[in-house]
């Protein structure tokens, strides 16, 4: 009989829950100022205060005020505004995250009143007025943004050309350092399998076939010749099965003996920084990297930090 | 003669000011605390959580009153400190405990520097109130006294965390495999998730290798606090400006949770660890696991506003927050939710068929590969923002340490935005954008990094004892210990003064540990060589192996146990005995108090659930320890045709992981014919054509039990009258985040299928239907 009797107080407490209008009890009611600029800020604003039945927010743009109401047993003014601040919108009480405040959209970027100046952010600020417009002409380049960043400077001025023009002018005006393409597009290839990304790294093997196709070796150094004319029909086969399938399995596999032979010639790159020779013991195989801190390509993120560094390569010559 | 005494007299009269004595007198009451909405037990002493801040200087000789006030004892742990063992305050080890309504003086000289902290080592107390901090600061003389450092301005802060539940409960709760805390997070990370998720196969593969849900941590709390506050403002300090620095003497008096460090502010400068200086290492954010302590030094980065110092905890549920400056809060970004499922994969892939974790060749250590990172967004995310990078490259110096820190920022809040708002289709995008460059821009503290500013090499020619540790586990019957023995299996291990004692420690558990070695600091061979940091706790992640030395120069019983309470309460530990040590005074009966120490892995914790349906009432109750179950099950229909039946055994449980279980038990089944008919037909005879015997069965039964890959319990009997029974079952499937479906066949031709919904930690509502009693609906209890 207790059963049923507790079946019924359950059952009524899960429908008086569920259903009905949100009811705040022990409601108090305050006006606090709220920065936003549009309409566009009303719903996200409102929704960052809002709990059913114990906080309700009503923002008005014009004013940028707000009307917050809440049931005072079971929260306060304080805890709603630190939610309203963690989506991006400064208040009486709280500066929101810079960065939650770099994610708002465009006309909601407020002037920031409340913050003070920070002892070494003037950069911060410059960073937050970058215009979306700005962001979305770089955005399609990024991915060549990422293969190229290396700290120098004639490279970075490089990166809004598009990856076409980087094949088109890397081997012929770089001529002294012909390798170096096949080089950058390892890394690339590297960089897509990190990424799990399987249509980039197909991309990115067919440059490095062309680039091993435009590749003269009598132009090279004489005591370079013999080993790159070693190695170069294996990379030449590998770059060649892995532009050929969008298999990502099928790419790391054959990624292993293209690391291998790589690292044949890896002393012939002219880098500007230090390179590592890496290894993954589950798979038994090694690659090269540009970083140290270990960004395993034939996992990508499932197993990303797995492996070490075996080898510290540093080829500035 | 008298001239000699007058001399002695004279002596003592001087050397008196030079040591100074600093009292304490802390009365530890009964109180109720609410942090929640509801009014619940605490222990606070005079009158706070934490309790007191206790503070000396290096030579003081500190005595320490505590006045027990409470209903039940209570002991006192000096956690770092080096002191004569019977001050050392573990119950029935170092002291008896402090009787109910009585006065015990602890009195030791403070012979080190440094942040430390205490905390009663008695029961559970610690979960509810008994942690504060102990500062024990440098003479100004000292030759170590680092100007710009230990002339900074200090803040004292404990982390701690909440619940609402007796610490009791919690503890029973864990070693009754309740999900309950995993529902209350969100991780049940049941099958309808898995599917939604694309995740189907993993959690498959997770069931094969006989895992449940996995969690970095075991409890759900309530709040987590910072000096007792989940919302904490320093008033401590007045007039911050813009470029001031302030230490931070962090004690994580959490009883089983680890602490993500975060500032909005910029950088966090690590200048000490576990009480001892380390050379300043700068990150943006660190873990402090249960127990350790780290000292951090912070810039006010701006005036009129307020910094936040954030502490997550590792499960991220919610977090605790402490603003230092004056003016608005600067908020920082929240740490982003963890992926399970990709923890899940990773837990399969290290996961042997055997129980054992697979290295795969792998030399880990020292925190610094952290398999944990495949959960951590803001790392692997996935949802590397590339527009986000792009525009910053743009921007700023990449040698500017400020941005680096904000860049890092960003990329955690960018892949938060972008997990809520694409879903699935967020996933493959962020693959795409994953950025393998910028991942190294958030720099995370492990141990490698701690290096001390003075040689800690030990003397060369003490004889060196090498000890090796496994720490093992089993989630599922929440077993903690060492080399697959709990406190009360195993012997004190005896090491001589003027040893060099080496650990070599390999965590072959599914959980990471803070191991803690009483009245000692140990070097951590951390590849610094000469400049090995001491410490007194290490946080061993699964899988990787540890190695750290120390120099025996004391005398008595020093515990070395994990510091996660539950798991040192289920039996993670070693006690270290000196051996000849002079017998400790506040131990008068050694056998009687080693009886009682080992008396906390040897509790039974009892379980049990009971449903009543329209059809009949069903349930069971379990008594369980380390390796003993008792359990009796019943099922009683409300009218003879649907049966009375029970089903008692005793059992014991064999090997690490717990999977076999012989038994003896004894069944009573009373039927009379009329009942559901039965799909396989006749039931007088079992499949083996034996006589089944429902009608009026009274036997004795031996048998085993074993769990089968996907959970499943294979279940093989003879009773007292020959006959054989084979079973099959799972009770609790995670079909959703609070639905459970259970199953079971045997060749008696009984078979069960049922659905439970989880209504709350005690409730639920369920339907089965039972070859016996047919189909039912009911409310189950459970405790």
């Amino acid at each position: 009989m207790k059963s049923i009797f507790n079946i019924l107080t359950i059952l009524s407490v899960v429908l008086s829950t569920t259903s009905g209008f949100s009811q705040i009890k022990n409601p108090q009611t305050e006006t606090v100022k709220i920065f936003g600029n549009c309409e566009l800020c009303k719903t996200p604003i409102e929704n960052a205060g809002k709990i059913k039945n114990t906080a309700s927010v009503a923002w008005n743009k014009d004013t940028q005020m707000a009307e917050v109401t809440f049931d005072s047993k079971k929260t306060n003014r304080d805890e709603i505004l630190k939610r309203i601040a963690l989506a991006g919108y400064d208040n009486d009480q709280f500066l929101a995250p810079d960065h939650a405040y770099a994610q708002l959209a465009d006309c909601c970027k407020y002037e920031r009143l409340n913050k003070a100046p920070a002892m070494v952010m003037e950069e911060s600020k410059t960073e937050m007025k970058m215009p979306e417009s700005k962001m979305e002409m770089t955005f399609p380049s990024s991915e060549n943004h990422m293969d190229m960043a290396m700290p120098d400077t004639k490279m970075e001025m490089n990166m809004p050309n598009s990856e076409n023009h980087t094949d088109m002018v890397m081997p012929e005006t770089m001529e002294p350092n012909a390798l170096n393409t096949v080089f950058n597009t390892y890394f690339a290839i590297k960089d897509a399998l990190v990424k799990t990304n399987a249509t980039s790294a197909t991309a990115k093997a067919a440059e490095l076939l062309n680039a091993i196709k435009a590749l003269k070796v009598e132009t090279l150094k004489t005591e370079q010749q013999a080993t790159v004319t070693k190695v170069l029909p294996s990379i030449m086969d590998a770059a060649k099965k892995i532009s050929e399938t969008k298999d990502i399995s099928k790419q790391r596999e054959t990624f292993k003996s293209l690391s291998k032979n790589i690292h044949e010639i890896i002393t012939f790159y002219n880098a500007t920084e230090t390179l590592y020779y890496q290894y993954c013991p589950m798979q038994d195989a090694n690659w090269l990297s540009k970083d140290k801190t270990i960004k395993n390509p034939y996992y990508g993120s499932q197993m990303l930090s797995c492996g070490s560094n075996v080898e510290t390569i540093n080829t500035k010559n | 003669m008298k001239k000699i005494i007058l001399v002695l007299l004279f002596l003592g009269a001087l050397s008196l000011p030079a040591q100074n004595i600093v009292r304490y007198d802390l009365y530890v009451r009964d109180t109720l605390v609410n942090f929640t909405g509801k009014e619940k037990r605490a222990i606070a002493v005079n009158g706070q959580i934490p309790m007191p801040t206790l503070t000396f200087t290096e030579g003081d000789i500190a005595e320490i009153y505590v006045h027990n006030e409470l209903e039940e004892e209570t002991a006192l742990h000096w956690h770092g400190l080096f002191l004569p063992n019977k001050e050392d305050g573990v119950p029935y080890l170092t002291q008896m405990p402090i009787p109910p309504h009585t006065v015990h003086k602890y009195t030791f000289p403070i012979v080190q520097h440094g942040t430390h902290w205490y905390h009663s080592h008695f029961g559970l107390q610690e979960q509810i109130g008994m942690y504060g901090s102990m500062i024990l600061k440098k003479r100004p003389d000292d030759k170590t006294f680092r100007k710009g450092i230990d002339d900074l301005p200090t803040i004292p802060i404990v982390l701690s965390e909440w619940t609402d539940y007796n610490p009791e409960n919690v503890h029973r709760m864990l070693h009754n495999a309740s999900d309950w805390f995993a529902i209350k997070k969100g991780t049940t990370q049941s099958y309808a998730e898995a599917i939604n998720s694309g995740n189907f196969k993993i959690k498959l593969h997770n069931e094969w290798k006989r895992m449940n849900a996995m969690d970095v941590s075991d409890v759900y709390y309530d709040k987590f606090l910072i000096n007792g506050k989940s919302e904490n403002e320093d008033t401590s300090l007045k007039g911050l400006k813009a470029g001031d620095k302030v230490r931070l003497r962090i004690s994580n008096g959490g009883a089983s949770s680890y602490f993500w460090l975060t500032y909005s502010g910029g950088k966090i400068t690590v200048v000490a660890n576990d009480g001892n200086d380390v050379e300043p290492v700068d990150v943006d954010r660190m873990l402090i696991a249960v127990s350790e302590t780290y000292d951090v030094v912070v810039t006010i980065p701006a005036d009129n506003t307020a910094f936040e110092f954030l502490a997550t905890p590792e499960d991220r549920t919610k977090s605790a927050s402490i603003y230092l400056g004056d003016g608005i809060k600067q908020l920082t970004s929240p740490l982003p939710k963890l992926k399970y499922f990709e923890g899940m994969e990773m837990m399969n892939g290290m996961m042997k068929m055997n129980g054992d974790l697979d290295q795969m060749g792998m030399n880990m250590s020292m925190q610094q590969m952290d398999m944990n990172v495949v959960m951590y967004p803001e790392i692997t995310g996935s949802t590397e923002n590339a527009m986000d990078s792009k525009m910053k490259m743009d921007t700023q110096e990449p040698s500017d340490p400020k941005m680096h820190h904000m860049k890092g920022m960003d990329e955690m809040k960018g892949m938060d935005e972008m997990k809520k708002t694409d879903g699935m289709d967020g996933m493959k995008m962020n693959e795409e954008m994953y950025n393998s460059n910028e991942l190294s821009e958030i720099t995370t503290l492990n141990y490698a990094m701690l290096k001390s500013p003075t040689m800690t090499t030990l003397p060369e020619d003490a004889p060196l004892k090498e000890l090796h540790f496994t720490l093992t586990g089993n989630m599922n019957r929440y077993v903690w210990s060492l080399g697959n023995k709990v406190i009360s299996e195993s012997d004190k291990i005896l090491i001589k003064k003027g040893e060099k004692v080496r650990i070599t420690m390999y965590n072959n558990s599914m959980m990471r540990h803070p191991m803690h070695l009483h009245g000692h600091d140990f070097r951590l061979l951390n590849g610094q060589g000469d400049y090995a940091p001491l410490k007194n706790v290490v946080d061993i992640m699964p899988m990787e192996t540890d190695v750290f030395e120390f120099e025996a120069n004391a005398e008595g019983d020093w515990f070395f146990h994990c510091h996660i309470l539950y798991h040192m309460m289920s039996g993670m530990g070693r006690v270290f005995s000196y051996e000849d040590s002079p017998p400790n005074p506040l131990i008068p009966n050694p056998e009687l108090a080693l009886k009682k120490l080992k008396g906390d892995d040897r509790e039974f914790h009892l379980m049990a659930e009971n449903n009543f349906a329209t059809n009949g009432i069903e349930g069971q109750a379990m008594l369980g320890s380390t390796r003993w179950e008792i359990k009796t099950l019943w099922h009683l229909g409300y009218h003879a045709m649907h049966g009375y039946e029970s089903e008692t055994m005793v059992g014991r449980y064999f090997g690490k992981m717990q999977w076999l279980m012989p038994y003896v038990g004894f069944d009573y089944h009373y039927k009379i014919e009329g009942g559901p008919s039965n799909i396989f037909g006749d039931e007088t005879n079992n499949w083996f054509g034996q006589k089944s015997n429902k009608n009026d069965r009274q036997a004795a039964v031996v048998g085993v039990a074993y769990t089968l890959p996907m959970l499943f319990i294979a279940d093989m009997r003879v009773d007292s009258a020959g006959k054989f029974r084979f079973q099959l079952g799972r009770e609790d499937i995670p079909v959703s985040q609070r639905l459970r479906m259970a199953m079971m066949i045997n060749t008696d031709k009984e078979y069960m299928a049922g659905l439970r919904y989880i209504l709350g930690k005690n409730v639920g509502v369920s339907t089965h239907y039972d070859s016996d009693m047919g189909v039912g609906f009911g409310v189950s209890l459970n405790y």
